[in-house]
């Protein structure tokens, strides 16, 4: 007996090296019936065909459940299961063990079986949290946990998850004549959360729809890399955010450009900053005021000056106060 | 209490051996010679001395499986009902609000076709706290579709573990399945058991197979679509469809059982103790049979011809059988190790069923008065039992009883 | 029993969502005016809304209780006196997203119903897309641009009073016009409201349409099978793979069509359709890339066909193209059929391009025709039209 990691060995699924190099097969197509520019569906479309046809997904409660798959139709093109809101880590945990000992007993055929599971933010930030770092702490199972973050539990029509923006309105969070703000909560930060938590997760990403090569580069990484990973998307949503569908592309770039959402992968510990969020950390671009991106979106629209300024100073803090900037909060000490 | 009631010379040829263990870890030697692949596990007392055991066998080579420590019960049991639907047997199990922590993988199982084993380690729900016996943990599922079994011995237990994984996973079936085990008085005390042989249990339990409702990258199906008011009645159609069979097959999965291990279980739905010329009858589940054979055989040498009919299946109910049986009698005692507040009559759950059952098939009406007693790992006792027949035989000569009563209660 | 009447909204789901409760608000408590008694609610299967999938919302009046509750015994409606559509492009098809198959925009309307569309077309045009049918119907327009919103910025253009004054002149057994005057006076206070009912009401008009007037087509349907032939464990069978496909004219095969989903079609989700130029496109990939409802087909030639059955209108590919006027959203109503584009060009290229630049110019360029909340200030800006065209009628 050797190790006390029994790591299985995987596969090297190759960046596509720009986007002529990306395959046409689809594996996600049309059986769905998400809103006009759904950016949680296109993130759907991307991981499946980064995966490929040697995949098995299992999709935890949430729009890209109820609005994907009606029973009778359904988009998929690979084996799907459902799991429950919560479930997302333990489901890819049971996949991934399953097909792991039936190839050990020689009761399957011994080839990597891609298994991911996703989950919306409140399935993944909210419920299905302690499931998913249970899954990060085993270092033996090939998995990956994709969490599509629409920043609202939005099946349910739009309700306030631990990822929706401070003031955002949603269904439980509307302003009122006394209350103009009903959610002041920042959003989590669960990338890093699930980094720094879990030292033997050798792969978590942020990732837009906004920039699809990178996106499916990512997931076709977090396949290859061993062991469990995980991956965050931020996901423009024209019914809950409440903006005109056309924008969807243009919001998510948005956000990388304000430096609401920073793009990063850390790779067996090593932190990697890429797009624009690159270039906003050494100081190439600059940031575009927050301003340009909450008042394109209906559900800031209640916002006054002393609500966008706030927003921009959080957001300044991230670049300019962080350990980290972007990614880890903490402030360093300073001996003066 | 099962009896050998194979021949002297092929008994000498059949090499099982002997050992002196719980509840417990006869399931967990089920499980070893069951060969299981996906074992998730969580701490709850009484049930987990079972993983406990399990781990062993891993850790000594003896189990070859993929064992995983799961953060929360309802994480348990997803893992084992997707490790199930990706084609691993897979074993499980819980206590008290443990059970209840995992009840959203409970709901689905039936529907998905998840023949999942588990052992429920019977234990009251806490609040108020307690690790004693209750039985209401497993009931919680008795609507869902899933089969329930309660066993009183070690030998039972270590013998319908392996009944359990031909029932549940058997294509016309595929649904999953609860041996319950009371807590302390099974799960922790040691009896003597024959251990079976791999060879007779690689003759008696195929292989899992599901079919093309596994989940592969070879078979491209969606499970689980959401289905709307267009679709979830044909689909609760579809598992009532199971129910009308489900009782065929365990008869016929006990016939197997007893040809290959040679351990006759008779009746594989209720075992009968000292019926044959009872007046009355005490009928109830678990391991309350101790002392209430033991009470009967008392009463028997004082002249009072009273029998217990042990119920081993609650799920399927096997209405119509127990009905027979039971019409036989004067007056009859259900002994409820359950409550159900505010049922017809305030009994407990099994004494309801078995009215109902009554009502539709037995000739005759006799009394059926429901007990409440052993809650919370209270013992059932020998006076205990005598007290209640004793109500039971008032009721058999027309005087009116309660239709309600709790035994071994301080007022 | 007393008589009961019915009145079903169809709307573009979640743009119109506020308005469409507005309207069957409006009608319960204008007719609660005249002592009627009423409920209003949303079709059962619409909720969760999605952006564009049709959705309906019903008001139910009667004079008593128990005529009420006999209009209740059923959850939908299947018999509504009047039919209001939000937005003409609605015509093309009403079914809520979780059904099968395509159901018309009269399909609840009882015969001498009567349909009112929101539309800046005239009734010939629109009986080009309403599907023809069996039983008689009249047909009435209140002019003007569809009104869209959204989840949280409502856009306060008075189509919701307009509407109502309408009703009271289509059904003016359901209540009088004063009856809505009454409410938008007591309820809504405001005086232009109901001075924008009052033209509504005035110039109002339906026309009958006889049986077998319109649309020809036929309509899509699916037969729901029984518990015995579903398969087990709520399982069915996935997506199959797609593959090359053949050029029309030329008979090469290439590029790549994948397989398009037999039970959902996305023709009723449409206000608008992009129109390509594949001469000018340059094969960057990107449409086809940030569909993301995989709705591009690879032509063998390398470029972009717009399949139309999975297609829902959004116009993320319009936005992301780098070519002027490559790709170009247009107004829906501007086609009667699902044809493809490529398969067009490929068999006559110039006059293609020539129907391609009309089209361009004659559809509704998007900054009317899309939908939904661009910048604070927007709705603002774009009412005072909308109150020109109310109050002309």
């Amino acid at each position: 007996m050797s190790t006390f990691v029994e790591e299985k060995p995987t596969q090297n699924l190759e960046a596509f090296h720009g986007v002529k190099k990306v395959p046409h097969e689809e594996y996600y197509t049309s059986g769905h019936r998400t809103c006009q520019a759904c950016e949680s569906a296109q993130i759907m479309k991307l991981m499946a065909k980064a995966a490929g046809p040697r995949t098995v997904v299992l999709g935890s409660t949430g729009c890209m459940y109820v609005a994907n798959t009606s029973y009778y139709a359904t988009p998929w093109g690979v084996p799907w299961m459902h799991t429950q809101l919560g479930s997302s880590g333990s489901a890819a945990l049971g996949a991934a063990a399953a097909f792991r000992v039936q190839m050990r007993k020689g009761a399957m055929k011994d080839e990597p079986i891609n298994v991911i599971a996703f989950c919306g933010d409140g399935g993944g930030a909210d419920m299905g949290l302690g499931a998913i770092s249970a899954t990060l702490t085993h270092p033996d199972y090939n998995l990956l946990i994709l969490m599509y973050d629409n920043e609202s539990y939005a099946n349910t029509d739009i309700q306030i998850s631990g990822t929706s923006p401070y003031g955002a309105n949603t269904s439980f969070s509307t302003p009122g004549k006394v209350k103009r703000i009903m959610n002041h909560r920042w959003k989590k930060n669960v990338a890093p959360l699930m980094m720094v938590g879990h030292p033997t997760c050798k792969y978590v990403g942020t990732i837009s729809t906004s920039y699809p090569l990178q996106a499916m580069n990512a997931v076709r990484k977090a396949l290859s890399v061993g062991g469990p990973a995980f991956i965050h998307c931020l996901n423009p949503c024209p019914k809950g955010w409440d903006f005109d569908p056309v924008l969807s592309f243009e919001l998510g770039e948005l956000a990388v450009n304000t430096g609401i959402w920073p793009l990063y992968e850390i790779e067996k510990g090593k932190l990697k900053l890429y797009g624009k969020t690159k270039d906003i950390a050494n100081g190439r671009f600059k940031r575009l005021p927050v301003r340009e991106y909450l008042l394109k979106q209906g559900r800031f629209a209640h916002f006054v000056d002393e609500d966008i300024e706030f927003f921009q100073s959080k957001i300044d803090e991230m670049w300019n106060k962080w350990l980290v900037p972007g990614v880890i909060p903490l402030q360093k000490d300073l001996e003066d | 209490m099962a009896t050998l009631t194979v021949p002297v010379e092929k008994r000498k040829k059949i090499q099982e051996q002997e050992a002196l263990i719980t509840g417990a870890e006869a399931i967990a030697i089920a499980c070893k010679l069951a060969n299981v692949d996906v074992v998730t596990a969580y701490p709850i007392r009484p049930y987990d001395t079972v993983m406990q055991y399990i781990s062993q066998l891993v850790a000594d080579g003896e189990m070859d499986c993929e064992y995983i420590v799961a953060e929360g019960e309802h994480s348990q049991f997803e893992i084992v009902k997707h490790a199930s639907v990706c084609g691993a047997r897979v074993f499980c199990g819980s206590s008290g609000v443990g059970w209840m922590y995992a009840m959203e993988a409970l709901t689905v199982s039936p529907a998905l076709r998840v023949p999942m084993v588990c052992m429920v380690g019977n234990r009251a729900l806490d609040d108020p706290g307690a690790f004693g016996v209750e039985h209401n943990d497993a009931l919680a599922v008795r609507d869902l579709g899933w089969l329930l079994t309660w066993v009183d011995s070690a030998q039972e237990a270590l013998d319908t573990a392996l009944i359990a994984y031909r029932v549940a996973e058997d294509q016309r079936i595929l649904v999953p399945l609860a041996i319950s085990c009371d807590g302390a008085f099974l799960t922790h005390s040691q009896g003597l058991v024959k251990v079976p042989t791999p060879e007779q249990v690689k003759k008696f339990l195929p292989p899992y197979n599901r079919g093309n409702l596994l989940l592969h990258p070879d078979n491209v199906i969606s499970v689980a679509p959401q289905a709307n008011e267009d679709w979830v009645m044909e689909i609760r159609r579809q598992n009532y469809a199971i129910t009308e069979i489900t009782c065929d097959v365990i008869r016929e999965v006990y016939a197997e059982f007893e040809e290959i291990f040679g351990r006759k279980y008779g009746n594989p739905f209720f075992e009968e103790y000292m019926t044959e010329d009872a007046d009355v009858v005490l009928l109830g589940m678990g391991t309350m049979s101790t002392p209430v054979k033991v009470a009967i055989r008392k009463l028997r040498e004082q002249g009072q011809k009273v029998g217990f009919v042990r119920l081993r299946w609650f799920r399927p109910f096997a209405g119509p059988e127990i009905a027979k049986s039971l019409e036989r009698f004067k007056a009859i005692g259900v002994i409820d190790r359950d409550f159900s507040f505010g049922s017809p009559n305030l009994s407990g759950v099994v004494a309801t069923e078995v009215r109902s059952a009554m009502y539709t098939g037995a000739a005759t009406r006799p009394p059926v008065l429901g007990f409440i007693c052993g809650l919370g790992g209270r013992e059932v006792t020998v006076p205990d039992v005598e007290t209640m027949t004793e109500k039971v035989f008032q009721a058999a000569k027309g005087k009116a009883q309660p239709l309600t009563q709790w035994i071994g209660l301080r007022s | 029993m007393g008589q009961l009447f019915a009145v079903e909204i169809i709307y573009r789901g979640v743009f119109q969502k506020t308005l469409a409760k507005n309207i069957t608000r409006g009608i319960v408590l204008a007719a609660r005016n005249q002592g009627k008694l009423g409920i209003s609610f949303g079709r059962y299967g619409d909720s969760p809304e999605r952006n564009g999938i049709p959705a309906k919302s019903f008001a139910i009046v009667a004079n008593d209780e128990q005529t009420l509750e006999a209009g209740m015994a059923q959850y939908e409606p299947k018999q509504v006196d009047v039919t209001v559509v939000l937005d003409d492009t609605l015509c093309k098809g009403a079914e809520s997203w979780a059904w099968y198959g395509l159901q018309p925009v009269h399909h609840a309307l009882k015969p001498g119903g009567t349909l009112v569309v929101v539309s800046l077309e005239d009734k010939p045009a629109l009986l080009k897309t309403i599907h023809k049918r069996e039983e008689p119907y009249k047909l009435g327009i209140v002019k003007g641009a569809a009104s869209f919103s959204g989840m949280w910025v409502f856009k306060d253009d008075h189509t919701d009073v307009r509407v109502l004054g309408v009703i009271a002149k289509a059904l003016p057994e359901l209540f009088s016009f004063k009856s809505v005057e009454d409410y938008i006076n007591d309820k809504l206070k405001s005086g232009l409201k109901a001075t924008s009912a009052r033209n509504a009401y005035d110039r109002f008009a339906a026309v009958e349409v006889k049986p077998g007037e319109g649309n020809p087509e036929k309509l899509f349907n699916y037969n729901l099978p029984g518990w015995q032939k579903m398969r087990d464990g709520v399982s069915i069978a996935g997506q199959p793979q797609g593959g090359p496909y053949a050029d029309p004219v030329t008979g090469n095969v290439g590029g790549f069509r994948p397989a398009r989903n037999e039970l959902f079609k996305k023709y009723s989700t449409r206000t608008m359709r992009p129109v390509v130029n594949f001469k000018t496109c340059t094969k960057c990939t990107l449409c086809w890339l940030n569909c993301p409802d995989a709705s591009f087909d690879v032509t063998p030639d390398g470029t972009y066909d717009v399949n139309l059955e999975s297609c829902c209108g959004c116009g993320v590919c319009e936005q992301v193209c780098p070519v002027k006027d490559c790709v170009s959203m247009v107004n829906e109503s501007e086609f009667h059929d699902n044809h493809s584009q490529w398969e067009a060009f490929k068999k006559d290229q110039d006059a293609y391009l020539k129907w391609l630049e009309t089209t361009i110019q004659k559809a509704e360029p998007i900054g009317e025709r899309a939908h939904g909340f661009r910048y604070r200030g927007q709705y603002q800006e774009e009412v005072p039209e909308a109150l020109e065209i109310a109050a002309r009628g």
